[in-house]
C-alpha cells in the first residue's frame, strides 16, 4: 500500500517524530519521487504549522515538535534528495559571537530552520571569528545566522561579517544576525543582509531573500 | 452506564486558592462585628415598610419606635445567621449550572443600571437604550471570564419608567445567556422578572432548586430601608429567590470617614436584613453585599477606583467568610470619563483585591465614569485582567510533576526546556493573552503600531459583529412579551 502522504503532514503537524520519520523511510523504500514526499508530505505539514503559528493557533513547543519531525523525515530524505538533483532548502551555518554564552535562543532559531527544510550546522556559543570563516568554507551554506544578547558582544557580528570579507567568502553566504538588543538599523550598519526580528520571521525573511 | 443531566456539566468555576490574603485579622473581624450588633441594639435601623414593622414588633425580639426606628437584639440577628445557605447555584438560560456560589469561588459580571453610553461611533455619551444592553449582553455572553450579566445600563427608552425593569430584563435575555443579576422598580416588578425567569427555569420550585437571577436590592446608608427596598425583600424571602441586600455607603458622606466605622455600619445595614428575612421565612437564599467607598473630598464622586474601594470591599468578604455568607462584592470600574490609563489601572487594582479576597460575585466590571456611564469596549478590556487575575489566583501547583525534579536532571546544566516533553505538556497551564501584547519592536509595527486602546476596539468590534447569542424558542418570547404587556398596561392606567 502507498504511503499516504496527506497522513504524513497530519502526522508532522501534530508533531509525531518518530511516525513521521519512519513513514519517510516507508515512501523512500516504496519508490516514491523524493520530490513528492518533500512537497505533499513534510512541507505540505509545515505549511499548515506556519499558518496556524501565526494564527496564534499553535505555539511555540508545538511548532518545535513539528519541526523536529520535519528535522526527522529530511535526515532520511536529504540524500534522495542530492542524488536526484531535486530543489531544496539548503545549508545554514548558526552560532553565538565571542564573549556571548547565550544558547537557547539561537538554537530556538536553528530549530526553526529545520522545520523549514534547512541542513542546519549548530556552531555552538562564545566562538572566535574565525570559527565562523572556516565554517562557512567548509559547509558552504546559503545563510549564516549570528546572535548576540549583550550590547556588548553586537560588535563582534560585525568583526566577523569583515572578516568574510577578508577572507573571500562574503558572497557566497547570505548573512543575517539577531538578538534581543539588535536592530534592523544595526544590521544595516554592519552590512549583514537579513535582520531577524524573532525566530519565526527570521525564517519567512530568509527564504524570501535567499529565493530572490 | 454513566447518565449526564443536562444541568450537571462542568462548572466554570475559579477558586481562589493562594494561601493567604486577609485584610482583616478574625479579631478585628469580631470587633466589628460586636460593634455592628451594638448599632443594631443601640442605633436601630429606620424601615419604612408596614409589614417588616409588625414582623419586628411580633417577634419579641426587637423594639420599633415611633419613628420606624427599629433595634434588634443580638439573639435574633445570631439566630437569624445561622439560617442561611452557604451555597447557592444559578444556572443560566443556557441550562449551565455555571456559578456555584461558596467559599473562595469568584465569579466576575458587569453591573446595571448605568443611564449613560459610550457611543462607539460618535465618541459621545448618551442616554441609554434597550439595544445597548442587548449589545452588552451580547458581549459578556461572549467573552470567557465574565460569569454573569447585570444590564449594564439602564433601558432609556422603555415606554414606562415604572415598567422599564421588564424591558431591561428582555433585553438582558435576549443577549445573554449566562444566569444575571437583577434590578427591579419595585416588589411587583420583581415578581414579573420571576415569572419571566420561571418561564425557563420549568416553574417556581425548578427556580428554586436553579435559580437563573439574584435579586439586586439595596438600603439607604445610613440605616434607612425604604418601602421598595424592603418590599422586594420580602418578596424574595416569601418566594425563595435569591437576593442580596448590599449597602453603598460613601466614607465621609453616608458612613464615617474611617474604613472600619464605614464597615461597622454597613454590617449593620446587612444584619437588619438577615434578622427580617429570618422573621419573613428562615432559610432564604441572602447573600451579603457592600459597594464600601470614600467620597472624593474634592468633587463630591462616589468613588469607584479609589483604592479605599478595594480595600474596605477585601475587609467585607473576610468578614463575610467568618458569618458564613456568600459576598457580592466589587471590581473592574473606574472613576475615568472614557477607557484609558486611569481605567485600566483602576480596574486592575479592585479585580485583583476582589478576586484574592474570595469574594463570591465581582460586579460593576465595565462601568467608567464613576457608576455613570456604561462601556462596552471596558468589558473587553477587564476580560483580559481578569484572566490575568485569576491566573495569580490560582496559585502554584507543587505536586512531583510540578516540582519538575527529574526534568531538571534531564536537562542539566546549560541545555534547554523548550523542547522537553515536560514543556509540552505545562505550558499550556499558564495565561494565554489575547490583547496584551508580547512581539518583538519590529513585529508591532508591521502590525500597525496598535495599542491596547486599537486592539480593544477591533475585538470589541469583532464581538459585536460575529457573536450571536442561543436564540429565545417563539413561544417562550410571546409568554415573555404577555409579561411585558400586561404590566404595562397594568401602568398605563
Amino acid at each position: 500500500m502507498a504511503v499516504d502522504l496527506g497522513q504524513m503532514a497530519e502526522l508532522l503537524i501534530a508533531g509525531k517524530v518518530d511516525d513521521v520519520e519512519k513513514m519517510t523511510e516507508q515512501a523512500i523504500d516504496d519508490g516514491m519521487d523524493p520530490s513528492d514526499i518533500l512537497q505533499k508530505g513534510l512541507i505540505a505539514g509545515m505549511d499548515v504549522v506556519g499558518q496556524r503559528f501565526k494564527a496564534c493557533d499553535m505555539f511555540i513547543p508545538e511548532v518545535l515538535r513539528s519541526a523536529k519531525a520535519m528535522g526527522a523525515g529530511m535526515k532520511q530524505l536529504r540524500p534522495k534528495l542530492v542524488a536526484s538533483g531535486a530543489k531544496m532548502a539548503g545549508t545554514m551555518v548558526i552560532g553565538t559571537v565571542k564573549g556571548d554564552l547565550h544558547d537557547i535562543g539561537k538554537n530556538l532559531v536553528g530549530m526553526m530552520f529545520e522545520g523549514a527544510g534547512f541542513q542546519v550546522v549548530n556552531l555552538g556559543i562564545d566562538l572566535d571569528t574565525q570559527v565562523f570563516v572556516d565554517a562557512v568554507k567548509e559547509h558552504k551554506p546559503e545563510l549564516l545566522g549570528m546572535s548576540a544578547l549583550l550590547t556588548t558582544t553586537m560588535p563582534k557580528m560585525g568583526e566577523v561579517i569583515n572578516a568574510l570579507k577578508e577572507a573571500g567568502v562574503r558572497d557566497q553566504v547570505k548573512v543575517m544576525v539577531g538578538g534581543a538588543p539588535v536592530t534592523e538599523e544595526f544590521a544595516k550598519e554592519i552590512g549583514a543582509d537579513i535582520y531577524g526580528a524573532n525566530a519565526a520571521s527570521s525564517v519567512d525573511k530568509a527564504k524570501e531573500v535567499l529565493e530572490a | 452506564m454513566k447518565s449526564v443531566m443536562p444541568d450537571m456539566q462542568p462548572m466554570n468555576q475559579t477558586v481562589q486558592e493562594t494561601p493567604v490574603f486577609q485584610v482583616l485579622t478574625e479579631d478585628q473581624i469580631e470587633q466589628i462585628y460586636f460593634s455592628a450588633l451594638e448599632v443594631l441594639e443601640r442605633v436601630g435601623s429606620r424601615v419604612h415598610h408596614d409589614e417588616a414593622l409588625e414582623l419586628f414588633r411580633s417577634s419579641g425580639d426587637a423594639v420599633v419606635g415611633d419613628d420606624k426606628r427599629v433595634r434588634v437584639t443580638t439573639s435574633l440577628v445570631e439566630r437569624a445567621l445561622k439560617s442561611y445557605p452557604r451555597k447557592i447555584t444559578l444556572k443560566g438560560r443556557n441550562g449551565v449550572r455555571s456559578v456555584a456560589l461558596q467559599k473562595d469561588h469568584v465569579y466576575f459580571g458587569t453591573g446595571s443600571d448605568l443611564p449613560f453610553t459610550y457611543d462607539r461611533k460618535t465618541g459621545e455619551r448618551r442616554r441609554t437604550q434597550y439595544k445597548d444592553i442587548v449589545d452588552a449582553a451580547r458581549i459578556v455572553d461572549y467573552l470567557p471570564n465574565f460569569d454573569f450579566f447585570m444590564s449594564h445600563g439602564i433601558v432609556g427608552d422603555a415606554p414606562n419608567p415604572l415598567t422599564y425593569d421588564r424591558h431591561q430584563f428582555m433585553a438582558m435575555l435576549e443577549g445573554c445567556t449566562k444566569p444575571y443579576v437583577v434590578t427591579s422598580v419595585d416588589g411587583e416588578g420583581l415578581e414579573d422578572l420571576w415569572k419571566m425567569a420561571c418561564l425557563f427555569q420549568g416553574g417556581e420550585n425548578e427556580f428554586r432548586l436553579n435559580p437563573m437571577f439574584v435579586a439586586y436590592i439595596e438600603p439607604i446608608s445610613p440605616l434607612t430601608n425604604d418601602r421598595t427596598a424592603v418590599e422586594k425583600l420580602l418578596f424574595a424571602a416569601e418566594k425563595g429567590i435569591p437576593a442580596m441586600y448590599t449597602p453603598c455607603p460613601s466614607s465621609g458622606a453616608t458612613a464615617p470617614a474611617t474604613i472600619a466605622g464605614m464597615l461597622v455600619q454597613s454590617l449593620a445595614e446587612t444584619l437588619l436584613a438577615i434578622a427580617l428575612c429570618y422573621l419573613k421565612r428562615p432559610g432564604m437564599p441572602l447573600i451579603m453585599g457592600g459597594v464600601t467607598t470614600v467620597m472624593d473630598m474634592r468633587t463630591t464622586t462616589y468613588s469607584y477606583g479609589a483604592p479605599e474601594m478595594a480595600l474596605a470591599s477585601a475587609a467585607n468578604t473576610d468578614i463575610s467568610k467568618w458569618l458564613n455568607l456568600i459576598m457580592f462584592s466589587t471590581g473592574g470600574c473606574s472613576d475615568a470619563k472614557v477607557l484609558d490609563e486611569q481605567a485600566a489601572i483602576e480596574s486592575t487594582l479592585s479585580n485583583l483585591t476582589a478576586f484574592l479576597s474570595g469574594a463570591n460575585l465581582v460586579h460593576d466590571v465595565g462601568y467608567i465614569d464613576s457608576g455613570v456611564n456604561a462601556s462596552l469596549e471596558s468589558l473587553v478590556m477587564n476580560n483580559e485582567i481578569i484572566g490575568m487575575v485569576r491566573q495569580v489566583g490560582k496559585g502554584i501547583k507543587t505536586d512531583e510533576a510540578h516540582l519538575a525534579l527529574k526534568v531538571i536532571d534531564e536537562v542539566g546544566p546549560g541545555g534547554e526546556f523548550v523542547t522537553h516533553d515536560h514543556t509540552y505538556e505545562h505550558w499550556k497551564e499558564w495565561f494565554l493573552p489575547k490583547l496584551m501584547d508580547r512581539s518583538d519592536w519590529e513585529t508591532w509595527n508591521a502590525e500597525g503600531a496598535k495599542t491596547m486602546l486599537d486592539r480593544v476596539n477591533d475585538e470589541t468590534q469583532r464581538i459585536l459583529d460575529e457573536h450571536e447569542p442561543q436564540p429565545i424558542d417563539d413561544n417562550t418570547r410571546k409568554e415573555l412579551k404577555k409579561i411585558i404587556d400586561d404590566a404595562d398596561k397594568r401602568h398605563s392606567k
